[in-house]
């Protein structure tokens, strides 16, 4: 030893301190010095542990033991850290361990280092009463100091089965623990039932209730290798979701926390006393160190954890995501409040993922979710279409006027998904992934105020907005799971602001307003002026056959009925939307069956306004112009009725009862006519237009909302004006008798036409005869144009179309008294007004009864 | 440099002093003197633990001693 020369002083001025009677005497200073020497080069003390922080925890449980009040044990802690401060020695832990051994050594009562306190014995101390026969038998030296459990134990290895010793049993089990076979247990791994294998040994025997003892402990190391190897596969394979990788996260920290416990344990192992026991520290280690019944109390509560982390890591193999996060929360109502804190920790932990997720979907519209976790899924076949809006780029509607629009054949199919099917079907709400405590309608409106985002974003182009409320939505706090009341108001103020904002978009960015009133005036004739100009522009040409018509001309005559009529007052960028186009005609059709009206949207209107919905709207058109058509015609008939009829030209006094019969029948058609369209335009058009309107004002709902509103207002117009029955198979029969009363109408019209014509060249003959008995030639005379012969040929269908009228009329009056609904039969009761069809009809069946009964 | 050295000085001084407090409070019985001694063996080298058997050994022999005497 290098140092033993400098030892030597210092070890002397020990022992003349320590030893104040070797001052005086030379030989006994030097045998002591010689017997230090000897033991500070022996191993004592070789296994020193260089950790300051575990050194400085015996420390102070030792001062605890002794002083339980504690504050010795924080006066050390406090002098422990000073010293720490200090530079100049550099083995402070060695200071320190010198301290305390000597210290230690000094307790002689409790010198030992109990980790479990609470858990150590009364010591046996007390001697065996009366020797027994056991006792006697055995060879001991000292039979009155052992216990009767080492008497039994002594007798066994006597009788040559001595139990297996505990400390063995132990060091297996904490293997065990780990998952990790022992010397004398072994996991078996054979046919996957994880058994327990004793290995037998014919030197010891393992006693059967230590057997169970062991067993029940296994659990904990069962468990433990299935959620460490859990932990493990996920974390070596990719594509694990987000929600799940928190939860291996979780449970890897819970793993080193168990880890921690075993190593605590494992250093309270009693130290492998090989010679054997009855020593006096074999017995303190007894007392103090650990025990297999002492391991299974504080593995105890482990065991519960490990149980909860097993079902959550079983739960995780089937589960992934929003339906994870469901598993868990649904061993949170649990009245224990051990596994409900553990419970919740961990949602709090695995809930994160979902919160950052739900966060950036509810404040900026975004979805992010790589692996599919969250409640709102992706149409993944959607993801791209995110059609630009032209005049976002230059943020002008109205420069488009002069641009043409894209005809609706040329469209490529996949771009003719319009904003409906965007906004329907670009995100889904995936019900099995809605964590329970978020509540489904809270998982809607979540939904709802994302879509809302996600929309305003990109297909309103209106991302600067959703940006600013992202960065001011940041101050407010995180969202978290223990804050479900925060996370509701903040759902309930995302949506309500979203909602709000995308209202204000369509009304006032996009005018929705203004596009659903032109389509009210334009395609459901509310422009009553502009309608009256379009049929007087177009209803020459629309009489002809169908292929004689051109779209130019057509949109020609639109523009002149736009420019002659008060619609050139309306906005251009309305006006620019409007044009007339046919229908796909088929041979032998004419003008007025393939005209109509067209009104273009663009997006995102068209999310509102969809092509469904359009279609709606050129029915409604069709039906509404051909009424128009009707009146035009009724109304010229009754011109010539009126007045032209009356004795101005025509002076036919013998025909005279046979126009006011006429003018009869046309009074019933006017008065059809007018009822049916007073029905349409202010029974209906108007009133659904006033619930619409009044919706759009109030800005509640959403988008959805908005939608659901417009789908209202447009089915009840198809339903009411088309005069649709609920009635399966027969929802047209009411609608047919009307269009079949408007083919009657205008067949008489042409009749009476005829007979119009008729009476002026009668009158003109007639005219002629006078002039030729006044000697007047007037040209050659007509001799087949008699009266007589002429006059029921002409008068028949006349007659005949208006008895026909008059009786479809009333079974339509019939119809409507049974229909459904409440407005069509108010208008079977106008049409039928002071009872004149029911009148009519009582008095034919009167009529009928009178003939029946007189032949009797 | 004197004020180096003098700093040196008192912080040995304090760290000496800290670990008196110490060995009061584990109860040692070690005075002043022997204490600076063992630190000073411990620092340069010596097994902290077989040092705390030698005080003990050397205890035992000085009750032996004051017995016989």
């Amino acid at each position: 030893m290098s140092s033993s020369t400098s030892l030597i002083p210092a070890l002397e001025s020990l022992v003349y301190s320590l030893v104040p009677a070797s001052r005086n005497d030379e030989p006994l200073k030097n045998e002591l010095v010689a017997h230090c020497q000897e033991i500070l080069t022996s191993r004592i003390g070789q296994s020193h542990e260089p950790d300051i922080g575990h050194l400085a925890d015996s420390v102070k449980r030792q001062l605890l033991q002794s002083t339980p009040s504690g504050t010795t044990a924080l006066k050390f802690t406090n002098l422990l850290s000073r010293l720490l401060d200090q530079h100049v020695l550099s083995k402070k832990h060695a200071s320190i361990q010198f301290l305390q051994s000597l210290a230690s050594s000094r307790l002689l009562s409790s010198s030992s280092v109990p980790f479990l306190p609470s858990l150590a014995p009364p010591p046996p101390t007390r001697p065996s009463p009366s020797p027994s026969s056991l006792e006697q038998s055995s060879t001991l030296l000292q039979p009155s100091r052992k216990s009767k459990a080492e008497q039994l134990s002594e007798y066994r290895e006597q009788s040559g089965r001595p139990h297996l010793p505990e400390y063995l049993l132990l060091r297996d089990t904490l293997y065990l623990l780990q998952g990790i076979s022992g010397k004398y247990i072994r996991l078996s791994s054979q046919n996957d039932s994880n058994q327990l294998e004793f290995v037998d040994n014919t030197k010891y025997i393992i006693s059967a209730p230590t057997k169970a003892l062991i067993h029940r402990l296994s659990e904990v190391g069962y468990l433990y290798s299935r959620v460490d190897a859990f932990v493990r596969e996920r974390e070596g394979s990719s594509g694990v979701g987000m929600i799940e990788q928190s939860l291996c996260h979780h449970l890897q920290t819970k793993l080193t926390e168990y880890y921690r416990l075993i190593a605590v344990l494992e250093s309270q192992m009693p130290s492998v006393n090989v010679s054997g026991g009855g020593s006096a520290t074999d017995l303190r280690d007894r007392e103090t160190s650990l025990t297999l019944r002492r391991l299974d109390v504080w593995i105890n509560e482990w065991r519960l954890r490990m149980r909860m982390m097993s079902v959550c890591v079983e739960g995780a193999r089937e589960s992934q995501g929003g339906a994870l996060v469901n598993l868990i929360h649904s061993y949170t109502d649990n009245g224990d409040p051990f596994i409900r804190k553990f419970t919740d920790q961990l949602l709090e932990e695995v809930s994160k993922p979902f919160f950052s997720t739900l966060h950036k979907w509810l404040f900026s519209g975004e979805l992010y979710d790589p692996f599919n976790e969250f409640f709102v899924a992706m149409d993944p076949g959607l993801a791209h279409v995110q059609y630009m809006h032209p005049s976002s780029l230059t943020g002008n509607i109205n420069q488009l006027a002069g641009d043409s629009f894209v005809s609706p054949d040329q469209d490529d199919p996949r771009d003719r998904r319009g904003g409906l099917t965007i906004w329907q079907a670009k995100y889904k709400f995936e019900q099995n992934m809605l964590p329970m405590f978020v509540g489904e309608a809270f998982g809607r409106k979540i939904l709802s105020t994302g879509k809302s985002l996600n929309f305003i974003r990109y297909s309103c182009h209106d991302s600067d907005w959703v940006v600013t409320r992202e960065k001011m939505s940041n101050t407010g706090g995180s969202l978290k799971y223990s804050d479900i009341a925060g996370l509701e108001r903040s759902i309930d103020a995302a949506y309500s602001t979203a909602s709000q904002r995308l209202f204000d978009v369509f009304i006032e960015k996009f005018r929705l307003l203004n596009h659903l009133s032109a389509l009210k005036n334009y395609m459901m004739l509310g422009h009553g002026d502009f309608a009256d100009q379009l049929i007087n522009a177009l209803g020459p040409s629309l009489s002809r056959p169908a292929n004689t018509l051109y779209r130019h001309n057509l949109t020609a005559t639109l523009e002149t009925a736009i420019r002659s009529s008060n619609a050139q007052n309306d906005p251009p960028d309305v006006l620019r939307r409007l044009d007339a186009r046919m229908l796909e005609y088929s041979h032998g059709e004419i003008g007025w069956d393939v005209f109509t009206l067209e009104y273009k949207v663009d997006p995102p209107i068209d999310t509102v306004i969809h092509p469904d919905a359009m279609v709606k709207y050129l029915k409604l058109f069709n039906h509404l112009w051909q009424m128009k058509r009707i009146e035009g015609a009724l109304s010229r008939g009754w011109m010539r009725v009126a007045g032209g009829a009356r004795s101005t030209f025509l002076r036919l006094p013998d025909l005279e009862p046979s126009w006011h019969k006429m003018r009869i029948i046309m009074a019933e058609m006017i008065h059809f006519v007018k009822q049916l369209q007073a029905y349409c335009q202010l029974e209906v058009i108007e009133c659904s237009w006033k619930v619409l309107v009044e919706f759009l004002n109030k800005r509640e709902g959403d988008l959805d909302a908005m939608n659901d509103a417009h789908r209202t207002y447009l089915d009840r117009l198809v339903k009411k004006i088309l005069l649709l029955s609920p009635k399966a198979g027969r929802e047209e029969n009411v609608m047919n008798q009307v269009k079949d009363l408007f083919v009657t109408i205008l067949q008489f019209q042409d009749a009476m036409e005829n007979f119009y014509n008729f009476c002026l060249t009668e009158s003109t003959r007639r005219d002629q005869r006078l002039d030729f008995d006044r000697g007047l030639y007037t040209g050659p005379q007509d001799p087949n144009s008699s009266l007589e012969e002429n006059l029921p040929r002409l008068l028949q269908p006349v007659d005949d179309y208006g008895s026909q009228f008059s009786e479809k009329v009333q079974t339509l009056v019939a119809a409507l008294q049974t229909h459904p609904d409440l407005d069509c039969r108010f208008l079977g009761v106008r049409l039928n007004f002071s009872e004149y069809y029911r009148g009519k009809q009582q008095k034919e069946k009167e009529k009928e009864r009178a003939e029946t009964a007189t032949p009797k | 440099m004197p004020s180096q050295e003098s700093d040196r000085i008192a912080s040995a001084q304090q760290t000496l002093d800290i670990l008196y407090e110490m060995s009061q409070l584990l109860n040692t019985h070690l005075d002043k003197e022997t204490l600076t001694t063992c630190v000073r063996m411990i620092e340069s080298g010596i097994n902290p633990e077989a040092l705390a058997a030698v005080i003990q050994e050397l205890r035992r022999e000085n009750a032996a001693l004051v017995g016989r005497a």
